[in-house]
């Protein structure tokens, strides 16, 4: 009991980065209808710009988050802008090349500033609670505990605020969004620096928690699609459960079954969900 | 108040709309009525912006508003309930609703929520559902008090009977009277052409992207190509 | 304008002193850029080092002749593809003979699969598959020996320090790392021990506390951690978290400051490394000082500890040239290099076998080590019981 206990602490961590990723992911595609593949690159840019700033420039690590999230923002309204803008109204296959070679440039980018070892977050918390024999170390507890808030926020944000509805409108429907006074030249900027912001944050955690290395931003955006049709394409709740169903399986996968095959058991048991629901675990039907 | 002139609509090569002009004034009624595939909804689509004018010129209360984007014109006093009626349906009734308030900054959205509700019950009886959940008629009438929620100077209803069960269709037109008798100025497509032409001041009959007759509603009423053609006598 | 004229003179008059000497290209293909350059660049770096001093000692003396060294480095990023395409380029391009480098298993097997039909001498580094020198590929030779001849001094350790239950954590899918724990656990069972589990975590793995939930259910008596330092280093620290605190074995070569960025010392306190010798200060010779203090100057970074395996290379190369008395002839040099003595300048602690550097699979050996992480340092504790002799034995009836 308490080995599947622990293994379920061992998979949110992970989960919650797969979530994060994935909200960023979701919300592009319900907008915009693109996979945004890059998505894993420029989060681990900004995970090895936190890097930076704490190791070059000795900045104190919330001060450092703080820059790469504005940054991220930035990052986000540029890609739009410069990158997606151009090919909106064209065919879905160009937004897919632009997609694949923005990650070239951003995975390049990424090794010409940060070089090719991995580089790992320095934080101060070693601390290490148990509790009644399932261990927790404190950073993987802040790890889970701030994506738990930040999943929270962006919920709060689209269902209650009015670019948040407004976000929601558009990816349901928009023709109709633009009927009730929506900008769809605006949204679209909003959701990038959003998404990248998530995914700025997702970067932190993973170069805090593990490391950040060449390839981990795509092997990661891998993994956020998979949880995004896990979860029903477009659909934040389902990037929310999906995530963690994804995170908890290969922990389960990986201390149960085979370590060896941990990621090939996590996508059988994909598979299976979509063969039951094949809309994902919260997609419409 | 709204005037178009000369409008052409091409979707690609192929032209649509082959130089319509048109004219609303404000607190009229006016109904395009035309076979399907007119374009009738072309033309409304360019007037929201949601489709561009290739040629002509939209005015709206004396200002230019020709291929100015959507949410600019909605800003304009514009408000389209569209064809198929097009609720977020994901969304519950209540945040459909908000959304009809979108372009407005002002404080009084809340009683205009209540307003709607009282005037479309069954929508306070579905607050809080998803709207894709809700019956072909129910979406309907949320779709107009939408558009109502805008607090529109013209509001255009693109074939509100759509799909609707006879029962329905009246309880539309009925609903349509009401707005008209609350002062708003109203353009209106319909296949059911009866039903518009007897709720609209002025018609306009399309025929193959082009205006072929216009007049008062009881003029089309009997005029007798349309009688036959349209009204089924 | 006189300035220029004098630069011009001057130049001219530098050619001409050089004239008397030839020059010799020697390429170096290893992984310059990538997760795998760790262990590439420094191979890279080492031997473009070695030549410079070779060229100011005088060069490589063939005959009358002198050759000064040039060194031609193509980055093969670990790739087998990549690695094939810089080697053809290195022979038929540039015309170089003797190639050097080689860190990882995979890029040098594939060059190993064509070298024999090749006018030319490859040296391999850091590669530690065991294959690459089973066939006795005529002009291949290897200064780091195979994974599990290491493997099986490891094995031989951890029985006579009482260990019964072994737990395994390692990149299993990994070759070399496979036949180290194969060889490992063969000595372990002669002792009367055994593998409890084998868990296998991917390259770019890096959470392993679900490996290690399960470990730590099983109880083992140890750990033994195969695998390359990035992710060992998140082991070793996600053992401590998840509080395993048996002792910990590994087989990774990673220097002080590759786990320090990962773990704390005191995380990393006690845990064993067991492995080739290599450079390590506390263990090196006169040589190994020296080699790392003008690494450390001339790159501004400390050498890696595999970094030598390149450097004796080169040492190795020139005296094969030297002994053969002649470049052109690369059959005469790779007969040459199986006859060789360790060379004086090498880095690494060689075992001869039958008093050559290279045996007859052209295979080399060097002491293994068992060191520990103590307050904040490797330190070398004793060498692991190796037998030279017996593993090259053992390898000739392999193929
Ligand atoms: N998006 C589009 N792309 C290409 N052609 C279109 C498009 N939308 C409409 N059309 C064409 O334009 C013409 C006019 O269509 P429109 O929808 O305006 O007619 P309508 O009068 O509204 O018909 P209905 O009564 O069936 O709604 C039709 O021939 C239609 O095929
Ligand atoms: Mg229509």
């Amino acid at each position: 009991m308490i080995e599947i206990l622990q293994q379920i602490i061992n998979g949110m961590a992970i989960g919650g980065v797969y979530v994060l990723i994935a909200l960023g992911l979701t919300t592009v595609f319900g907008i915009l209808g693109i996979a945004h593949f890059a998505h894993g690159s420029v989060s681990m840019f900004g995970g090895y710009l936190t890097f930076f700033l704490v190791v070059m420039w000795g900045l104190p690590l919330a001060l450092a988050i703080l820059i790469a999230l504005v940054v991220g923002f930035l990052l986000g309204v540029l890609i739009e802008l410069l990158a997606y803008r151009p090919v909106r109204n064209a065919n879905h296959i160009n937004a897919f090349i632009v997609a694949l070679g923005l990650t070239m440039m951003v995975e390049g980018l990424n090794l010409e500033f940060f070089g090719h070892e991995q580089v790992v977050i320095p934080t101060d918390f070693s601390r290490v609670f148990n509790i009644g024999g399932v261990t927790i170390p404190e950073l993987r507890l802040y790890v889970i505990l701030a994506a738990a808030l930040l999943i929270a926020a962006m919920t709060i944000f689209v269902e209650k605020t009015k670019t948040g509805q407004a976000i929601r409108a558009v990816a349901e429907n928009r023709d109709a969004a633009i009927l009730m006074g929506v900008n769809v030249n605006t949204i679209p900027l909003v959701v990038f620096s959003i998404s990248t912001a998530l995914g700025v944050c997702a970067g932190v955690m993973v170069g805090a928690l593990f490391a950040i290395a060449p390839g981990i931003g795509e092997g990661l955006v891998v993994k956020g699609f998979a949880v995004l049709i896990l979860g029903g394409l477009g659909s934040i709740p389902g990037a929310v459960v999906g995530g963690l169903v994804l995170g908890i399986t290969e922990a389960l996968a990986a201390g149960f079954i085979s370590s060896a095959y941990k990621d090939v058991i996590a996508f059988v048991a994909m598979i299976l969900v979509l063969l039951v629901r094949p809309q994902g675990l919260m997609g419409k039907a | 108040m709204l005037k178009v002139s000369d409008l052409r609509v091409s979707y690609g090569p192929i032209e649509v709309i082959h130089g319509i002009s048109l004219e609303v004034k404000e607190g009229e009624c006016v109904a395009l009525i035309g076979a399907n595939g007119a374009g009738k909804s072309s033309t409304l689509k360019a007037i929201c912006g949601l489709v561009p004018a290739k040629a002509g010129t939209i005015s709206f209360e004396g200002q230019d508003i020709t291929n100015q984007s959507g949410h600019a014109i909605v800003r304009a006093g514009i408000t389209m309930c569209p064809e198929g009626r097009q609720v977020f349906p994901q969304m519950s009734t209540v945040q459909n609703l908000r959304m009809g308030a979108y372009a407005r900054s002002d404080n009084e959205q809340a009683s205009d929520l209540e307003d709607m509700m009282n005037m479309f019950p069954i929508l306070r009886e579905r607050a809080h559902q998803a709207a894709g959940t809700l019956s072909g008629g129910e979406q309907e009438m949320l779709a107009i008090a939408r558009a109502l929620m805008a607090r529109p100077k013209l509001c255009i209803f693109d074939e509100p009977s759509l799909g609707l069960a006879p029962k329905i269709v009246a309880e539309v037109g009925a609903t349509i009277e009401r707005i008209k008798k609350m002062g708003k100025t109203i353009l209106l497509v319909e296949q059911n052409s009866l039903m518009a032409l007897r709720l609209a001041d002025r018609a306009y009959l399309f025929e193959a992207g082009e205006i072929v007759l216009s007049g008062t509603g009881e003029e089309l009423q009997s005029h007798p190509e349309v009688a036959k053609a349209y009204l089924g006598h | 304008m006189k300035l220029t004229t004098l630069t011009a003179a001057l130049a001219l008059a530098g050619t001409t002193a050089l004239a008397a000497e030839k020059t010799l290209d020697i390429g170096v293909s290893d992984a310059l850029t990538g997760g795998a350059a760790v262990y590439g660049l420094p191979q890279a770096n080492a031997v473009k080092m070695a030549a410079e001093e070779i060229n100011a000692a005088g060069g490589i003396k063939v005959g009358d002749d002198t050759y000064m060294l040039n060194v031609i480095a193509y980055d093969d990023k670990a790739n087998p593809t990549e690695a094939s395409n810089s080697v053809r380029k290195l022979i038929d391009r540039d015309g170089v003979k003797y190639i050097l480098g080689f860190c990882c298993s995979g890029a040098t097997g594939a060059v190993a699969s064509f070298i024999e039909n090749e006018d030319a001498v490859m040296l391999v580094g850091n590669a530690a598959e065991r294959s690459i020198t089973t066939r006795e590929i005529p002009n291949l030779v290897r200064t780091r020996p195979p994974a599990d001849y290491t493997g099986a001094a490891a094995g031989t350790f951890v029985a006579q320090k009482g260990h019964k239950k072994v737990a395994v954590l390692g990149a299993l899918d990994i070759g070399f790392y496979a036949s180290y724990v194969d060889a490992f656990e063969k000595e372990l069972e002669k002792a009367g021990g055994e593998i409890v589990t084998r868990e296998s975590f991917g390259l770019k793995d890096r959470d392993m506390t679900p490996q290690l939930t399960k470990i730590r259910e099983l109880g083992p008596d140890a750990i033994l951690v195969v695998g390359y330092v990035e992710p060992a280093a998140f082991i070793y620290r996600q053992a401590v978290e998840l509080g395993i605190d048996v002792p910990r074995f590994g087989f990774t070569s990673g220097s002080e400051e590759q786990f320090l960025r990962v773990a704390t010392s005191e995380q990393m306190e006690g845990v064993w490394d067991l492995r080739p010798t290599e450079l390590t200060l506390l263990s090196a010779s006169d040589n190994g000082i020296a080699y790392h203090a003008n690494y450390s100057e001339k790159y501004g970074i400390a050498p890696s500890p595999s970094s030598p395996y390149a450097y004796d290379q080169t040492y190795a190369l020139k005296d094969a040239i030297e002994a053969a008395g002649t470049v052109d002839d690369t059959e005469a040099v790779a007969a040459a290099l199986r006859e060789l003595p360790v060379p004086d300048e090498v880095v690494m602690q060689y075992l001869p076998v039958d008093g050559k550097m290279f045996d007859v699979n052209g295979q080399a050996y060097t002491s293994n080590g068992a060191f520990q992480w103590q307050g904040g340092n490797w330190v070398f504790v004793q060498d692991l019981p190796s037998d030279a002799a017996a593993y090259s034995a053992f390898l000739s009836t392999i193929d």
